[in-house]
């Protein structure tokens, strides 16, 4: 089992970082929202050689990134997280798809690792994309401003959970791992046998906790039909940067330039 | 203030926790919750919020004119028109007396990790007011006010999970005072706790105005903050009265303690 503390961790400085108090951080929640959700459709739209259209919008991450002071390195290592599923799906077109693309330095490029490529840059612009979103904007002003936009409240409350429910169970793993080598001398790994209980017993712990923590909230005023009012208006200036996002990506799209 | 009357309560699996309980809590009092493990104090602070609803009986809150906090804001009380109803808790107690209920009456959980849920400090104790719709400029205005009221405005950028203790425990009580309730409810908040900070937290508990109902089965501090004792056993009153039951050997043993 690979070591359940450092994912917490990762979890936890990734949120942590919703904390800040840069100029993207003060940002409207709406302007933000509105600004990726049009960047990731945009991008999303690109068809599957469109290689080189897309590679422009590789300013986005890095320019945001600057601005909302967001280590590289923490944030990269979550995209990694969805590269292989990405490379599975794209890998089959690269071998089946063999028709010669283009030649670079005398190697034949196929249309299926163009492809592939185009797959994999756009994953990374998308899921980049949503985690700047998450790591400048606190949940809770995500969520308030998702249900203010009438989103679904099944669609708010699953994200919700899940967002609070994954850190609830990684904390239960690592607490249970260390009293579990604690007691089963060298071994570091969990032994095959133990697994089932382990796991069931895992589970139970995570239903009992966030039970706990949904009262807590619940205590605190927190309600799936309430739908909490704006904390601030959006000013001309949120408007202004959602455009300078909204705009560029948009045109690039439409307008054939190259 | 605070009138629990013939409460039942009990679990989805079948096992009643609370059985034919009835006390009650005058403005400002403070009264110590005393109890084996599983005797019930959970449950019952559970269920005065109605997180737990009951099966029979009933909870009600009273407008406290003489509480505390009101005469501090009496005028902008006033002001506002909000001299605040008796609200009445039941089986079938609707969403909006519920959320009016949980604005009056704060809850200290016992383990401070269930109650801080927000990447920062600051954040967490904002998210009380927030959700009851106070406007920013006041939220902001309570959230400074409860953390310097405990001696820890310097904590407010922090993240819940790299503070100690007894830290994280006052950084859960601060959540609740930025609601501003007329009564607390506290689940063994010496639980975690090194000696010095069981000191400072009842010395800070000691201070704070509002109604109290303090779950605990560390008599110090129960004497310490308390006045009156409230002795359960199986969910139901052994005994109500002075504090005096606190150092009675015979009662607590026979409460199981
Ligand atoms: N979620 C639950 N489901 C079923 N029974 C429970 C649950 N939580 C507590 N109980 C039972 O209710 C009784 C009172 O528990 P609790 O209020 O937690 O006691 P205390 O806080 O005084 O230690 C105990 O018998 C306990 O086993
Ligand atoms: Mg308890």
């Amino acid at each position: 089992m690979p070591d359940a503390g450092a994912r917490v961790r990762e979890l936890r400085a990734l949120e942590s970082l919703a904390a800040g108090r840069t100029a993207v951080h003060r940002l409207h929640p709406l302007a933000k929202l509105v600004a990726s959700l049009v960047f990731i459709v945009t991008v999303a739209s690109y068809g599957r050689y469109d290689f080189i259209r897309a590679a422009p919008y590789l300013f986005y991450p890095f320019i945001m990134m600057a601005l909302s002071e967001s280590p590289y390195k923490l944030l990269l290592s979550r995209v990694l997280i969805a590269l292989p599923f990405c490379l599975f799906a794209g890998i089959t077109n690269a071998i089946l798809d063999t028709t010669a693309a283009f030649t670079l330095g005398g190697v034949t490029v196929s249309l299926g690792i163009v492809s592939l490529a185009t797959i994999m840059l756009k994953m990374y612009l998308c899921v980049m994309a949503a985690l700047i979103l998450v790591a400048t904007t606190p949940l809770t002003e995500l969520t308030a401003q998702l249900r203010r936009m009438r989103a679904p409240s099944v669609f708010v409350m699953v994200f919700e959970m899940t967002y609070r429910y994954v850190g609830v169970l990684l904390e239960e793993v690592r607490s249970m791992i260390i009293a579990y080598r604690l007691r089963s001398g060298k071994k570091k790994a969990l032994e095959m046998k133990h697994m089932g209980s382990f796991a069931g017993h895992l589970l139970l712990r995570g239903f009992d906790r966030a039970e706990r923590v949904h009262a807590a909230m619940c205590c605190r005023g927190y309600s799936l039909k309430h739908i909490p009012p704006a904390r601030r208006r959006i000013k001309p200036s949120d408007i202004i940067v959602m455009l300078i996002v909204c705009v560029p990506s948009v045109l690039l799209r439409v307008v054939p330039l190259y | 203030m605070l009138r629990v009357s013939n409460l039942s309560v009990e679990y989805a699996d079948g096992t009643r926790a609370i059985e034919d309980l009835s006390f009650s809590i005058e403005a400002g009092e403070s009264v110590a919750l005393i109890g084996a493990n599983g005797a019930g104090k959970t449950t019952l602070l559970l269920a005065i919020v109605g997180v737990l609803p009951p099966i029979a009986g009933e909870i009600s809150l009273h407008s406290s004119a003489a509480g505390p906090d009101e005469q501090k804001n009496a005028p902008a009380q006033a002001a506002r028109g909000a001299v605040k109803p008796e609200l009445v808790l039941t089986q079938r107690t609707g969403k909006d007396t519920l959320r009016e209920l949980r604005a009056r009456v704060g809850v200290v959980f016992q383990n401070p990790d269930d109650q801080l849920f927000m990447p920062g400090i600051y954040e967490d104790v904002a998210f009380g007011p927030r959700s009851f719709g106070i406007e920013e400029a006041e939220t902001v205005q309570r959230v400074d006010a409860a953390l310097s009221s405990l001696g820890i405005a310097h904590l407010a950028d922090r993240s819940p999970l790299k503070l100690s203790g007894g830290e994280k425990r006052l950084a859960a009580i601060a959540t609740v005072l930025a609601m501003k309730p007329d009564l607390l409810l506290f689940d063994e908040p010496t639980a975690y706790l090194d000696p010095r900070a069981k000191r400072n937290l009842a010395q800070i508990v000691s201070g704070l105005p509002q109604g109290k109902l303090i779950a605990t089965h560390d008599m110090a501090f129960a004497a310490e903050t308390c006045s009156r004792v409230l002795l359960i056993r199986e969910g139901s009153v052994m005994e109500d009265g002075p504090r005096d039951i606190l150092f009675n050997a015979r009662k607590l043993e026979a409460a199981g303690l």
